[in-house]
Protein backbone atom coordinates (compact mmCIF):
# COMPACT_ATOMS: atom_id res chain seq x y z
CA UNK A 1 0.00 0.00 0.00
CA UNK A 2 1.32 3.46 -0.95
CA UNK A 3 2.36 5.79 1.87
CA UNK A 4 -0.41 8.17 2.89
CA UNK A 5 1.72 11.15 1.81
CA UNK A 6 4.59 11.21 -0.68
CA UNK A 7 6.38 14.46 -1.49
CA UNK A 8 9.02 14.46 -4.20
CA UNK A 9 11.15 17.57 -4.63
CA UNK A 10 8.25 19.77 -3.57
CA UNK A 11 9.01 23.46 -3.99
CA UNK A 12 6.85 26.52 -3.46
CA UNK A 13 8.00 30.04 -4.08
CA UNK A 14 6.26 33.41 -3.72
CA UNK A 15 8.18 35.68 -6.04
CA UNK A 16 11.76 35.46 -4.78
CA UNK A 17 10.77 34.05 -1.40
CA UNK A 18 11.16 30.28 -1.07
CA UNK A 19 8.46 28.84 1.21
CA UNK A 20 9.27 25.19 0.51
CA UNK A 21 12.59 24.01 -0.86
CA UNK A 22 12.87 20.58 -2.51
CA UNK A 23 10.86 18.76 0.17
CA UNK A 24 11.05 14.99 -0.17
CA UNK A 25 9.03 13.16 2.43
CA UNK A 26 7.06 9.93 2.96
CA UNK A 27 4.46 9.60 5.72
CA UNK A 28 3.30 6.09 6.62
CA UNK A 29 -0.16 4.96 7.68
CA UNK A 30 -1.45 4.43 11.21
CA UNK A 31 0.83 6.94 12.88
CA UNK A 32 0.51 10.27 14.67
CA UNK A 33 3.11 12.51 13.12
CA UNK A 34 4.17 15.91 14.40
CA UNK A 35 5.10 18.49 11.77
CA UNK A 36 7.26 20.69 13.94
CA UNK A 37 8.92 23.97 13.15
CA UNK A 38 8.99 27.60 14.22
CA UNK A 39 6.61 30.18 12.78
CA UNK A 40 7.27 30.81 9.09
CA UNK A 41 9.13 27.53 8.57
CA UNK A 42 6.74 26.31 5.82
CA UNK A 43 4.40 24.03 7.83
CA UNK A 44 1.17 25.69 6.68
CA UNK A 45 2.38 25.95 3.07
CA UNK A 46 3.09 22.20 3.01
CA UNK A 47 -0.31 21.48 4.56
CA UNK A 48 -2.13 23.71 2.08
CA UNK A 49 -0.46 21.92 -0.82
CA UNK A 50 -1.54 18.56 0.63
CA UNK A 51 -5.12 19.86 0.73
CA UNK A 52 -5.04 21.28 -2.79
CA UNK A 53 -5.36 24.86 -1.50
CA UNK A 54 -2.04 25.81 -3.07
CA UNK A 55 -0.27 24.60 -6.18
CA UNK A 56 3.42 23.72 -5.86
CA UNK A 57 5.87 25.63 -8.04
CA UNK A 58 7.79 22.41 -8.70
CA UNK A 59 7.84 18.79 -7.59
CA UNK A 60 4.99 16.42 -6.92
CA UNK A 61 2.80 15.38 -4.03
CA UNK A 62 0.70 12.23 -3.81
CA UNK A 63 -1.95 11.42 -1.22
CA UNK A 64 -2.49 7.65 -1.07
CA UNK A 65 -0.89 7.51 -4.51
CA UNK A 66 -3.06 10.25 -6.05
CA UNK A 67 -2.49 13.88 -6.87
CA UNK A 68 -4.59 16.34 -4.81
CA UNK A 69 -8.12 16.40 -6.22
CA UNK A 70 -11.68 15.40 -5.46
CA UNK A 71 -10.69 11.88 -4.45
CA UNK A 72 -7.92 12.94 -2.05
CA UNK A 73 -10.25 15.52 -0.48
CA UNK A 74 -12.58 12.64 0.31
CA UNK A 75 -9.75 10.93 2.20
CA UNK A 76 -8.40 13.94 4.13
CA UNK A 77 -10.00 15.57 7.15
CA UNK A 78 -8.48 19.02 7.49
CA UNK A 79 -8.49 21.47 10.35
CA UNK A 80 -7.06 24.84 9.25
CA UNK A 81 -5.52 27.35 11.63
CA UNK A 82 -8.47 29.72 11.20
CA UNK A 83 -12.23 29.70 11.62
CA UNK A 84 -13.58 28.52 8.29
CA UNK A 85 -17.21 27.90 9.16
CA UNK A 86 -20.04 30.25 8.21
CA UNK A 87 -20.79 32.50 11.21
CA UNK A 88 -24.52 32.50 10.52
CA UNK A 89 -24.86 28.72 10.61
CA UNK A 90 -26.20 26.84 13.61
CA UNK A 91 -24.12 23.97 15.01
CA UNK A 92 -26.85 21.51 13.99
CA UNK A 93 -26.71 22.88 10.41
CA UNK A 94 -22.94 22.35 10.38
CA UNK A 95 -23.42 18.73 11.40
CA UNK A 96 -25.86 18.29 8.48
CA UNK A 97 -23.44 20.10 6.15
CA UNK A 98 -20.57 17.74 6.99
CA UNK A 99 -22.92 14.76 6.83
CA UNK A 100 -24.08 15.84 3.35
CA UNK A 101 -20.61 16.24 1.88
CA UNK A 102 -18.55 13.59 3.66
CA UNK A 103 -19.84 10.01 3.50
CA UNK A 104 -17.43 9.02 6.32
CA UNK A 105 -18.89 11.58 8.75
CA UNK A 106 -20.22 9.96 11.95
CA UNK A 107 -23.18 12.00 13.22
CA UNK A 108 -23.47 10.13 16.54
CA UNK A 109 -19.83 10.81 17.35
CA UNK A 110 -20.29 14.51 16.59
CA UNK A 111 -23.37 14.86 18.81
CA UNK A 112 -21.70 12.84 21.56
CA UNK A 113 -18.70 15.21 21.62
CA UNK A 114 -20.96 18.28 21.44
CA UNK A 115 -23.00 16.98 24.38
CA UNK A 116 -19.90 16.29 26.44
CA UNK A 117 -18.78 19.85 25.88
CA UNK A 118 -22.29 21.19 26.49
CA UNK A 119 -22.36 22.99 23.15
CA UNK A 120 -26.03 23.57 22.23
CA UNK A 121 -26.72 22.31 18.66
CA UNK A 122 -29.17 25.18 18.09
CA UNK A 123 -26.55 27.84 18.80
CA UNK A 124 -25.19 29.90 15.92
CA UNK A 125 -21.43 29.94 15.34
CA UNK A 126 -21.25 33.73 15.64
CA UNK A 127 -22.61 33.52 19.20
CA UNK A 128 -19.90 31.12 20.37
CA UNK A 129 -16.61 32.16 21.95
CA UNK A 130 -13.40 31.80 19.92
CA UNK A 131 -12.35 28.74 21.91
CA UNK A 132 -15.75 27.06 21.50
CA UNK A 133 -15.71 27.74 17.75
CA UNK A 134 -12.35 25.99 17.55
CA UNK A 135 -13.74 23.06 19.49
CA UNK A 136 -16.74 22.81 17.15
CA UNK A 137 -14.38 22.77 14.16
CA UNK A 138 -12.28 20.07 15.77
CA UNK A 139 -15.38 18.01 16.52
CA UNK A 140 -16.48 18.21 12.87
CA UNK A 141 -13.02 17.19 11.65
CA UNK A 142 -12.57 14.35 14.15
CA UNK A 143 -16.07 12.96 13.53
CA UNK A 144 -14.90 11.67 10.18
CA UNK A 145 -13.31 8.29 9.53
CA UNK A 146 -10.61 9.73 7.31
CA UNK A 147 -7.40 8.18 5.99
CA UNK A 148 -5.45 11.28 6.91
CA UNK A 149 -6.22 13.95 9.49
CA UNK A 150 -4.31 17.15 8.92
CA UNK A 151 -4.50 19.46 11.91
CA UNK A 152 -2.82 22.83 11.51
CA UNK A 153 -1.92 24.37 14.87
CA UNK A 154 -4.91 22.86 16.69
CA UNK A 155 -3.72 23.97 20.13
CA UNK A 156 -2.34 27.40 19.34
CA UNK A 157 -4.19 30.21 21.07
CA UNK A 158 -6.19 28.08 23.52
CA UNK A 159 -5.80 27.75 27.28
CA UNK A 160 -4.04 24.68 28.79
CA UNK A 161 -7.33 23.07 29.87
CA UNK A 162 -8.68 23.36 26.34
CA UNK A 163 -5.41 21.93 25.00
CA UNK A 164 -5.94 18.81 27.08
CA UNK A 165 -9.47 18.45 25.71
CA UNK A 166 -8.29 18.93 22.14
CA UNK A 167 -5.48 16.38 22.41
CA UNK A 168 -7.79 13.92 24.18
CA UNK A 169 -10.39 14.40 21.42
CA UNK A 170 -7.80 13.80 18.73
CA UNK A 171 -6.35 10.67 20.29
CA UNK A 172 -9.66 9.08 21.23
CA UNK A 173 -11.59 9.75 18.01
CA UNK A 174 -9.36 9.23 15.02
CA UNK A 175 -9.69 6.34 12.61
CA UNK A 176 -7.00 3.86 13.80
CA UNK A 177 -6.24 2.84 10.21
CA UNK A 178 -5.54 6.45 9.30
CA UNK A 179 -2.72 8.82 10.16
CA UNK A 180 -2.65 12.19 11.86
CA UNK A 181 -0.37 14.97 10.73
CA UNK A 182 -0.31 17.54 13.49
CA UNK A 183 1.44 20.82 12.92
CA UNK A 184 2.55 22.87 15.92
CA UNK A 185 5.34 24.78 17.52
CA UNK A 186 4.11 23.88 21.04
CA UNK A 187 6.07 20.62 21.24
CA UNK A 188 5.86 19.98 24.99
CA UNK A 189 2.07 19.79 24.88
CA UNK A 190 1.89 17.23 22.07
CA UNK A 191 5.07 15.24 22.60
CA UNK A 192 3.40 12.40 24.48
CA UNK A 193 0.99 11.53 21.70
CA UNK A 194 3.44 11.61 18.79
CA UNK A 195 4.80 8.46 17.13
CA UNK A 196 6.98 10.32 14.69
CA UNK A 197 8.27 13.85 14.17
CA UNK A 198 9.24 15.87 11.12
CA UNK A 199 11.33 18.99 11.74
CA UNK A 200 10.97 21.72 9.14
CA UNK A 201 13.21 24.78 8.95
CA UNK A 202 13.30 27.51 6.31
CA UNK A 203 11.14 25.36 4.03
CA UNK A 204 13.39 22.30 4.20
CA UNK A 205 12.98 19.05 6.11
CA UNK A 206 15.86 18.79 8.57
CA UNK A 207 14.81 15.62 10.38
CA UNK A 208 12.28 12.80 10.19
CA UNK A 209 12.46 10.28 13.00
CA UNK A 210 10.44 8.33 15.57
CA UNK A 211 9.70 10.25 18.77
CA UNK A 212 10.96 7.35 20.89
CA UNK A 213 14.07 7.05 18.74
CA UNK A 214 14.95 10.71 19.44
CA UNK A 215 14.45 10.24 23.17
CA UNK A 216 16.70 7.11 23.18
CA UNK A 217 19.44 8.39 20.87
CA UNK A 218 19.62 11.96 22.13
CA UNK A 219 18.73 11.20 25.78
CA UNK A 220 16.39 14.15 25.89
CA UNK A 221 12.80 14.98 25.20
CA UNK A 222 11.65 15.91 21.71
CA UNK A 223 10.87 19.39 23.05
CA UNK A 224 14.43 19.80 24.39
CA UNK A 225 15.90 18.48 21.14
CA UNK A 226 13.67 20.81 19.09
CA UNK A 227 14.91 23.81 21.08
CA UNK A 228 18.52 22.82 20.30
CA UNK A 229 17.89 22.29 16.60
CA UNK A 230 16.00 25.54 16.23
CA UNK A 231 18.08 27.67 18.63
CA UNK A 232 18.43 31.23 17.35
CA UNK B 1 -23.03 17.24 -5.18
CA UNK B 2 -24.21 20.14 -7.37
CA UNK B 3 -27.65 20.02 -5.75
CA UNK B 4 -26.12 20.08 -2.26
CA UNK B 5 -23.85 22.99 -3.11
CA UNK B 6 -26.83 24.91 -4.49
CA UNK B 7 -28.89 24.11 -1.41
CA UNK B 8 -26.24 25.52 0.94
CA UNK B 9 -25.58 28.52 -1.32
CA UNK B 10 -29.29 29.29 -1.22
CA UNK B 11 -29.43 28.79 2.56
CA UNK B 12 -26.51 31.19 3.02
CA UNK B 13 -28.16 33.96 1.01
CA UNK B 14 -31.93 33.70 1.28
CA UNK B 15 -32.56 35.48 4.57
CA UNK B 16 -30.96 38.82 3.74
CA UNK B 17 -32.07 38.87 0.11
CA UNK B 18 -35.62 37.85 0.96
CA UNK B 19 -35.75 40.73 3.44
CA UNK B 20 -34.48 43.11 0.74
CA UNK B 21 -37.11 41.88 -1.72
CA UNK B 22 -39.85 42.15 0.91
CA UNK B 23 -38.79 45.75 1.36
CA UNK B 24 -39.34 46.22 -2.38
CA UNK B 25 -42.86 44.84 -2.06
CA UNK B 26 -43.71 46.97 0.97
CA UNK B 27 -42.33 50.14 -0.62
CA UNK B 28 -44.21 49.39 -3.85
CA UNK B 29 -47.52 49.03 -2.00
CA UNK B 30 -46.85 52.20 -0.04
CA UNK B 31 -45.81 54.21 -3.11
CA UNK B 32 -48.78 52.82 -5.09
CA UNK B 33 -51.11 53.96 -2.33
CA UNK B 34 -49.54 57.41 -2.39
CA UNK B 35 -49.94 57.67 -6.18
CA UNK B 36 -53.59 56.69 -5.74
CA UNK B 37 -54.06 59.31 -3.01
CA UNK B 38 -52.44 61.98 -5.20
CA UNK B 39 -55.06 61.22 -7.88
CA UNK B 40 -57.77 62.39 -5.49
CA UNK B 41 -55.86 64.85 -3.30
CA UNK B 42 -57.01 67.88 -5.33
CA UNK B 43 -54.13 70.11 -4.29
CA UNK B 44 -53.96 69.40 -0.56
CA UNK B 45 -50.38 70.54 0.03
CA UNK B 46 -49.41 68.41 3.02
CA UNK B 47 -50.82 65.20 1.56
CA UNK B 48 -49.01 65.75 -1.72
CA UNK B 49 -45.79 66.58 0.10
CA UNK B 50 -45.95 63.31 2.09
CA UNK B 51 -46.85 61.37 -1.05
CA UNK B 52 -43.92 62.81 -3.00
CA UNK B 53 -41.55 62.04 -0.12
CA UNK B 54 -42.78 58.45 0.02
CA UNK B 55 -42.40 58.06 -3.76
CA UNK B 56 -38.87 59.47 -3.58
CA UNK B 57 -38.07 57.03 -0.77
CA UNK B 58 -39.50 54.27 -2.96
CA UNK B 59 -37.21 55.23 -5.85
CA UNK B 60 -34.23 55.34 -3.47
CA UNK B 61 -35.10 51.99 -1.93
CA UNK B 62 -35.47 50.33 -5.36
CA UNK B 63 -32.02 51.57 -6.30
CA UNK B 64 -30.58 50.53 -2.92
CA UNK B 65 -32.10 47.04 -3.13
CA UNK B 66 -30.81 46.50 -6.67
CA UNK B 67 -27.29 47.75 -5.95
CA UNK B 68 -27.28 46.14 -2.49
CA UNK B 69 -28.23 42.74 -3.90
CA UNK B 70 -25.40 42.92 -6.44
CA UNK B 71 -22.86 44.02 -3.82
CA UNK B 72 -24.01 41.34 -1.38
CA UNK B 73 -23.70 38.60 -4.02
CA UNK B 74 -20.19 39.80 -4.93
CA UNK B 75 -19.22 39.91 -1.24
CA UNK B 76 -20.67 36.44 -0.72
CA UNK B 77 -18.71 35.05 -3.69
CA UNK B 78 -15.48 36.62 -2.45
CA UNK B 79 -15.71 35.53 1.21
CA UNK B 80 -17.00 32.04 0.54
CA UNK B 81 -14.53 31.31 -2.24
CA UNK B 82 -11.34 33.19 -1.45
CA UNK B 83 -11.87 34.27 2.18
CA UNK B 84 -11.64 32.06 5.29
CA UNK B 85 -14.72 30.06 4.23
CA UNK B 86 -12.82 29.13 1.06
CA UNK B 87 -10.80 26.74 3.23
CA UNK B 88 -13.94 24.68 3.69
CA UNK B 89 -15.31 25.11 0.17
CA UNK B 90 -12.10 24.09 -1.56
CA UNK B 91 -11.53 21.06 0.67
CA UNK B 92 -14.98 19.63 0.02
CA UNK B 93 -14.84 16.54 -2.21
CA UNK B 94 -16.61 18.32 -5.06
CA UNK B 95 -15.64 19.20 -8.59
CA UNK B 96 -14.65 22.81 -9.29
CA UNK B 97 -17.24 22.89 -12.10
CA UNK B 98 -19.97 22.21 -9.54
CA UNK B 99 -18.75 25.03 -7.30
CA UNK B 100 -18.85 27.55 -10.14
CA UNK B 101 -22.20 26.37 -11.53
CA UNK B 102 -23.86 26.36 -8.09
CA UNK B 103 -22.73 29.90 -7.35
CA UNK B 104 -23.64 31.12 -10.81
CA UNK B 105 -27.15 29.64 -10.76
CA UNK B 106 -28.05 30.89 -7.28
CA UNK B 107 -26.68 34.40 -7.92
CA UNK B 108 -28.41 34.62 -11.32
CA UNK B 109 -31.68 33.44 -9.75
CA UNK B 110 -31.52 36.17 -7.11
CA UNK B 111 -30.76 38.81 -9.74
CA UNK B 112 -33.65 37.54 -11.83
CA UNK B 113 -36.04 37.68 -8.86
CA UNK B 114 -34.76 41.13 -7.99
CA UNK B 115 -35.11 42.50 -11.54
CA UNK B 116 -38.56 40.95 -12.02
CA UNK B 117 -39.78 42.44 -8.74
CA UNK B 118 -38.54 45.91 -9.67
CA UNK B 119 -40.10 45.60 -13.13
CA UNK B 120 -43.50 44.57 -11.76
CA UNK B 121 -43.19 47.18 -9.04
CA UNK B 122 -42.87 49.98 -11.60
CA UNK B 123 -45.86 48.64 -13.58
CA UNK B 124 -47.89 48.43 -10.35
CA UNK B 125 -46.94 51.99 -9.50
CA UNK B 126 -48.13 53.30 -12.87
CA UNK B 127 -51.25 51.17 -12.66
CA UNK B 128 -52.07 52.80 -9.31
CA UNK B 129 -53.03 56.00 -11.11
CA UNK B 130 -55.76 55.57 -13.67
CA UNK B 131 -54.65 58.63 -15.67
CA UNK B 132 -50.99 57.67 -15.83
CA UNK B 133 -51.81 54.03 -16.60
CA UNK B 134 -54.09 54.88 -19.50
CA UNK B 135 -51.59 57.34 -20.98
CA UNK B 136 -48.76 54.85 -20.55
CA UNK B 137 -50.70 52.03 -22.23
CA UNK B 138 -51.67 54.28 -25.13
CA UNK B 139 -48.08 55.43 -25.50
CA UNK B 140 -46.77 51.86 -25.48
CA UNK B 141 -49.34 50.72 -28.07
CA UNK B 142 -48.33 53.63 -30.32
CA UNK B 143 -44.63 52.83 -29.97
CA UNK B 144 -45.15 49.11 -30.65
CA UNK B 145 -47.40 49.82 -33.64
CA UNK B 146 -44.79 52.22 -35.05
CA UNK B 147 -42.07 49.62 -34.61
CA UNK B 148 -44.20 46.87 -36.18
CA UNK B 149 -44.24 44.78 -33.00
CA UNK B 150 -47.16 42.65 -34.23
CA UNK B 151 -44.78 41.07 -36.74
CA UNK B 152 -42.51 39.78 -33.94
CA UNK B 153 -42.83 35.99 -33.77
CA UNK B 154 -43.21 33.92 -30.61
CA UNK B 155 -39.83 32.39 -31.48
CA UNK B 156 -38.19 35.84 -31.30
CA UNK B 157 -39.79 36.49 -27.91
CA UNK B 158 -38.62 33.12 -26.53
CA UNK B 159 -35.12 33.63 -27.92
CA UNK B 160 -35.01 37.13 -26.42
CA UNK B 161 -35.74 35.63 -23.00
CA UNK B 162 -33.08 32.93 -23.54
CA UNK B 163 -30.60 35.63 -24.61
CA UNK B 164 -31.42 37.64 -21.47
CA UNK B 165 -30.77 34.61 -19.26
CA UNK B 166 -27.39 34.01 -20.90
CA UNK B 167 -26.45 37.66 -20.50
CA UNK B 168 -27.40 37.37 -16.81
CA UNK B 169 -25.12 34.31 -16.42
CA UNK B 170 -22.38 36.23 -18.24
CA UNK B 171 -22.71 39.14 -15.78
CA UNK B 172 -22.38 36.82 -12.78
CA UNK B 173 -19.48 34.88 -14.32
CA UNK B 174 -17.69 38.09 -15.25
CA UNK B 175 -17.63 39.19 -11.61
CA UNK B 176 -16.48 35.70 -10.56
CA UNK B 177 -13.72 35.73 -13.17
CA UNK B 178 -12.50 39.20 -12.12
CA UNK B 179 -12.41 38.24 -8.43
CA UNK B 180 -10.58 35.03 -9.35
CA UNK B 181 -8.07 36.89 -11.51
CA UNK B 182 -7.50 39.31 -8.63
CA UNK B 183 -6.05 36.38 -6.68
CA UNK B 184 -2.95 36.60 -8.87
CA UNK B 185 -1.83 39.50 -6.72
CA UNK B 186 -0.18 38.65 -3.42
CA UNK B 187 -1.12 41.83 -1.56
CA UNK B 188 -3.75 43.76 -3.57
CA UNK B 189 -6.27 41.14 -4.58
CA UNK B 190 -9.36 43.36 -4.42
CA UNK B 191 -7.68 46.21 -6.27
CA UNK B 192 -6.53 43.87 -9.03
CA UNK B 193 -10.04 42.35 -9.26
CA UNK B 194 -11.47 45.83 -9.78
CA UNK B 195 -8.80 46.65 -12.37
CA UNK B 196 -9.68 43.45 -14.26
CA UNK B 197 -13.36 44.40 -14.17
CA UNK B 198 -12.69 47.88 -15.58
CA UNK B 199 -10.37 46.44 -18.24
CA UNK B 200 -12.86 43.79 -19.36
CA UNK B 201 -15.69 46.35 -19.35
CA UNK B 202 -13.70 48.64 -21.67
CA UNK B 203 -12.83 45.79 -24.05
CA UNK B 204 -16.51 44.75 -24.16
CA UNK B 205 -17.62 48.32 -24.92
CA UNK B 206 -15.06 48.64 -27.73
CA UNK B 207 -16.24 45.38 -29.37
CA UNK B 208 -19.89 46.39 -28.92
CA UNK B 209 -19.22 49.82 -30.44
CA UNK B 210 -17.53 48.30 -33.49
CA UNK B 211 -20.31 45.71 -33.92
CA UNK B 212 -23.21 48.17 -33.63
CA UNK B 213 -21.41 50.65 -35.89
CA UNK B 214 -21.12 48.01 -38.61
CA UNK B 215 -24.72 46.89 -38.07
CA UNK B 216 -26.03 50.42 -38.35
CA UNK B 217 -23.98 51.05 -41.50
CA UNK B 218 -25.43 47.97 -43.22
CA UNK B 219 -28.97 48.77 -42.05
CA UNK B 220 -28.78 52.35 -43.35
CA UNK B 221 -27.42 51.05 -46.66
CA UNK B 222 -30.69 49.14 -47.06
CA UNK B 223 -32.24 52.65 -47.44
CA UNK B 224 -34.82 52.16 -44.65
CA UNK B 225 -34.82 51.08 -40.99
CA UNK B 226 -35.98 47.46 -40.91
CA UNK B 227 -37.21 47.08 -37.33
CA UNK B 228 -37.95 43.38 -37.70
CA UNK B 229 -34.34 42.90 -38.72
CA UNK B 230 -33.44 44.96 -35.67
CA UNK B 231 -35.40 42.70 -33.26
CA UNK B 232 -33.95 39.52 -34.74
CA UNK B 233 -30.41 40.83 -34.77
CA UNK B 234 -30.89 42.09 -31.18
CA UNK B 235 -31.56 38.69 -29.65
CA UNK B 236 -29.01 37.01 -31.90
CA UNK B 237 -26.33 39.50 -30.88
CA UNK B 238 -27.24 39.29 -27.18
CA UNK B 239 -27.34 35.48 -27.30
CA UNK B 240 -24.05 35.05 -29.17
CA UNK B 241 -22.36 37.70 -27.02
CA UNK B 242 -23.80 36.10 -23.86
CA UNK B 243 -22.65 32.61 -24.80
CA UNK B 244 -19.14 33.77 -25.76
CA UNK B 245 -18.85 35.78 -22.51
CA UNK B 246 -20.15 32.83 -20.45
CA UNK B 247 -17.58 30.47 -21.97
CA UNK B 248 -14.67 32.90 -21.58
CA UNK B 249 -15.48 33.92 -17.99
CA UNK B 250 -16.33 30.36 -16.94
CA UNK B 251 -13.04 28.98 -18.29
CA UNK B 252 -11.10 31.81 -16.61
CA UNK B 253 -12.78 31.20 -13.25
CA UNK B 254 -12.29 27.44 -13.52
CA UNK B 255 -8.63 27.84 -14.48
CA UNK B 256 -7.95 30.18 -11.57
CA UNK B 257 -9.72 27.95 -9.04
CA UNK B 258 -8.22 24.74 -10.35
CA UNK B 259 -4.71 25.73 -11.33
CA UNK B 260 -3.89 28.97 -9.54
CA UNK B 261 -5.69 28.71 -6.24
CA UNK B 262 -3.71 30.69 -3.70
CA UNK B 263 -5.59 31.11 -0.43
CA UNK B 264 -3.89 33.41 2.09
Amino acid sequence: MAPVVQCMGLTKTYGRKIALNQVTLNLERGRIIGLLGPNGSGKTTLIKIMNGLLKPTAGEILISGQRPGVDTKRRISYLPERTYLQPGMKVIELVRYFQDFYPDFCVERAYDMLARLQIPPQERMKNLSKGTKEKVQLIMVMSRDAELYILDEPIAGVDPAARDFILHTIVSNYNRCGSILLSTHLIADVEDILDEVVFIKYGSIVLQAGAEQIRQNEHKSVDRFFREVFAC
Amino acid sequence: MLGKLMKYEWMATWKLLLAANLLTVVMTLLAGWMVHIMDYSSGRGMVEFVAVMVILTYVGSMFAVYVGTSIYLIYRFYTSTYGDQGYLLHTLPVDTHHIIIAKMLVSALWMLINSALIYFSVIFLFASSEDIFVSMMEGMVNVFTFLGAEKISAFTIVMTIVAYIFSLFAKVLKVGACISLGQLSANHKLMLSFAWYVGIYLVERIFQGIYFGLQLAFNVKASHMDYLFYYDSQWETTLIGGIISCVVFYVLTWYMMNQKLNLD
